[in-house]
């Protein structure tokens, strides 16, 4: 078989398991669905349909997409090396407070926007990264397994949103739950119509990951270290390092996604956000990620259609009164049978 | 005196729930599945045996449904890492969302919204006569049946593994799975059955807080202890032993961290709800010399 024709039926392949997992997922549904007693049909159609229905569906598909991109990276770049950062939500959360906390207290300097908003997605990007990097660094000395790090880490930062949420210099005396007071006009990023400007950002890191794994040295390295440990370490890739980039990438990563939901979205510190149709982003961004074998390059359709599934969650709730938890549920059991494909039928990419 | 004595009694309550918890995460490990659905199973059980015992009034079908839905995780997880050889981390995780959505839903298709919440039945106690009027001794003997089902689970898991024929052969399966398969011992149908009995406990742990300790379900109980868990048996080498010793540990800091957050008012709360995230992390650095893992743990196995 000649190149050309490997990478066509490579292609083929994944199509073929894409659809398959598509259909899985419209049948898992439609039979939690109908087991509980509602109209199939109906619910089938308000799922697919509610993003594309309303303006007011596909801002909120937007909405969603976007910090479901950053989690989703967050899992994706330690996947790669086969680690599992589980805190993906921590490392949201870490940088959002972070960029609140710097934020609040540049604020009284009066900045403008076009430095504070580049300075505190910066903010995001290091803070989220660090957070992350705990996790890699206990890996490479301590050989603790990032999932229970990384979990740890994500009570760790939820309680410290709380701290931050709640300490006089920050909190929002009018407040009775843990809020921050609003940031300046300045550090707040604005909307084009419905649509938050952090597509922007969302954007510009599609590009940044596509470039870094695709073009350069180090995603050459991670990449090379996820297919082959040994064969990589023969030709001098220092194993210990990969595994800190690349958490520090995947947390940096959620990190921005948590800076843009608190500069783009909410405007202020809330206790545990991050969250949507009952669970946290970093949840789902593992369940994003394991539906495309975490390769990074489907990532954003992936977590396009991850959202356009959460807003017809939503929808079924609210008219059908279908528990948010079927959907949820449901995906915990397509990404298995994905999986499971997978390693029987799939090629090239186990 | 008192309250030392009431102080260890607390303490108890949660060692149960870590160490049932991390003897079933070491079991199934030591026939080389690593299961990191704890938290999954906890969250289902909790909600399931919680169900079971409001519905039938009886504390024991409680935690036997408890039980019954950890061992159908179990099989679950068996069924497919056994069949397809998918790797076990991806397993496990999807199992915990799994697990954590189907908590909600069971309770909210059951129960529904109500003004007062439900309250479980009572579970039974045993006090022995003498010992447990005497202070501190009886901080760990006047308490629920589940509590010396732990003790005895504790001391089952550490005489099998160690002093039964069955137990050796077991551990050489998470030591060398081929080695186990060609002197004759079914390594499939061991790990079955260690994933699956060991589930169960987890979801007796699970089952145990709604039971016995809040006496009633709410979202997201379990809150990282099923995570904990795997720490502890981690911790302890899955060694029975060493996992009751974690097990307490990990309660005496929980149960220390509450009761320091009421006292002090110096430093924010929130650290100390931190507390024992943090020194999960910081116990594994520093026993990482005596830390093992069974070879084979994590890894599937398929004759060729």
């Amino acid at each position: 078989m000649t190149q050309k024709n490997k990478a066509y039926s490579l292609i083929l392949n994944n199509l073929i398991i894409y659809g398959i997992a598509i259909i899985l997922a419209l049948g898992v549904i439609s039979i939690f669905v109908a087991i509980l007693g509602y109209n199939v049909w109906d619910a089938l159609r308000t799922l697919l349909t509610t993003s594309f229905k309303s303006s007011f569906g596909f801002s909120e598909t937007i909405k969603k997409a976007i910090p479901l991109l950053f989690a989703t990276y967050a899992f994706t770049i330690p996947f790669m090396i086969k680690f599992f950062n589980i805190g993906g939500w921590g490392q949201m959360l870490f940088g959002g407070t972070m960029t609140v906390v710097v934020g609040l207290t540049l604020g009284p300097l009066g900045l403008p926007a076009i430095i504070m908003i580049p300075l505190l997605l910066l903010v995001g990007i290091v803070s989220g990264g660090v957070f992350a990097l705990v996790a890699g660094f206990l890996k490479a000395k301590y050989n603790i397994n990032p999932i229970i790090s990384t979990i740890m880490l994500n009570f760790i930062a939820y309680q410290f949103v709380n701290f931050i949420a709640t300490s006089d210099a920050f909190k929002d005396p009018l407040e009775g739950h843990p809020i921050t007071q609003k940031l300046s006009e300045s550090s707040l990023m604005g909307f084009f119509g419905e649509i938050p400007a952090s597509i922007i950002v969302a954007f510009i890191a599609i590009i940044f990951v596509y470039l870094v794994m695709k073009r350069t040295r180090l995603g050459f390295e991670i990449t090379s270290v996820g297919q082959n440990l040994i064969a990589s370490q023969t030709y001098g890739i220092n194993f210990s390092k990969t595994i800190m980039v690349a958490f520090f990438i995947g947390g940096a990563l959620a990190g921005i996604g948590g800076s843009l939901e608190v500069i783009n979205i909410h405007g202020k510190l809330i206790e545990g956000f991050a969250k949507t149709s009952g669970a946290q982003f970093g949840i789902f961004g593992v369940l994003t990620s394991l539906v495309v074998a975490g390769n990074p390059l489907a990532v954003p359709f992936a977590a396009f259609f991850m959202s356009v599934l959460l807003v017809g969650a939503d929808s079924l709730q609210r008219t059908m009164q279908v528990p948010v938890e079927v959907v949820f549920l449901s995906q915990a059991i397509i990404v298995m049978f994905v999986v499971i494909i997978r390693e029987k039928y799939g090629k090239g990419n186990k | 005196m008192a309250f030392i004595t009431s102080f260890i009694e607390s303490v108890l309550v949660y060692t149960t729930v870590y160490t049932l918890a991390s003897l079933g995460i070491l079991i199934s490990g030591r026939t080389g599945i690593f299961n990191v659905a704890g938290e999954g199973i906890m969250l289902a059980s909790a909600s399931a045996g919680f169900l079971a015992a409001f519905l039938s009034g009886s504390w024991l079908i409680g935690f036997l449904a408890g039980a019954l839905m950890g061992a159908f995780f179990g099989l679950i997880l068996a069924f497919v890492h056994e069949t397809f050889k998918v790797n076990q981390f991806i397993l496990g995780i999807c199992l915990v969302i799994f697990g954590s959505g189907l908590s909600d839903l069971l309770y909210k298709l059951v129960i529904g919204v109500r003004l007062s919440a439900p309250i479980a039945p009572d579970t039974l106690r045993i006090t022995i006569p003498f010992l447990s009027k005497v202070p501190i001794i009886s901080g760990f003997l006047n308490h629920d049946v589940i509590v010396y089902f732990m003790y005895a689970a504790t001391f089952t898991a550490w005489w099998f593994f160690y002093r039964t024929k069955i137990g050796l052969e077991t551990r050489a399966i998470g030591e060398n799975p081929k080695a186990a398969d060609v002197v004759g011992i079914n390594v499939s149908r061991r790990r079955y059955l260690a994933t699956i009995i060991g589930s169960s406990l987890i979801g007796i742990a699970g089952a145990y807080l709604t039971i016995a300790i809040t006496k009633t379900y709410s979202p997201d109980i379990s809150a990282g202890r099923g995570f904990m868990a795997v720490g502890i048996a981690i911790f302890a080498s899955w060694k029975p032993q060493r996992a009751i010793l974690g097990g307490f540990i990990f309660a005496f800091i929980e149960v220390m961290s509450f009761q320091l957050q009421i006292i002090s008012d110096k430093i924010p709360y929130q650290f100390f709800l931190m507390l024992p995230f943090i020194s999960i992390l910081v116990i594994m650095v520093v026993f990482k010399k005596h830390i093992e893992f069974p070879a084979s743990v994590g890894k599937p196995y398929s004759r060729e």
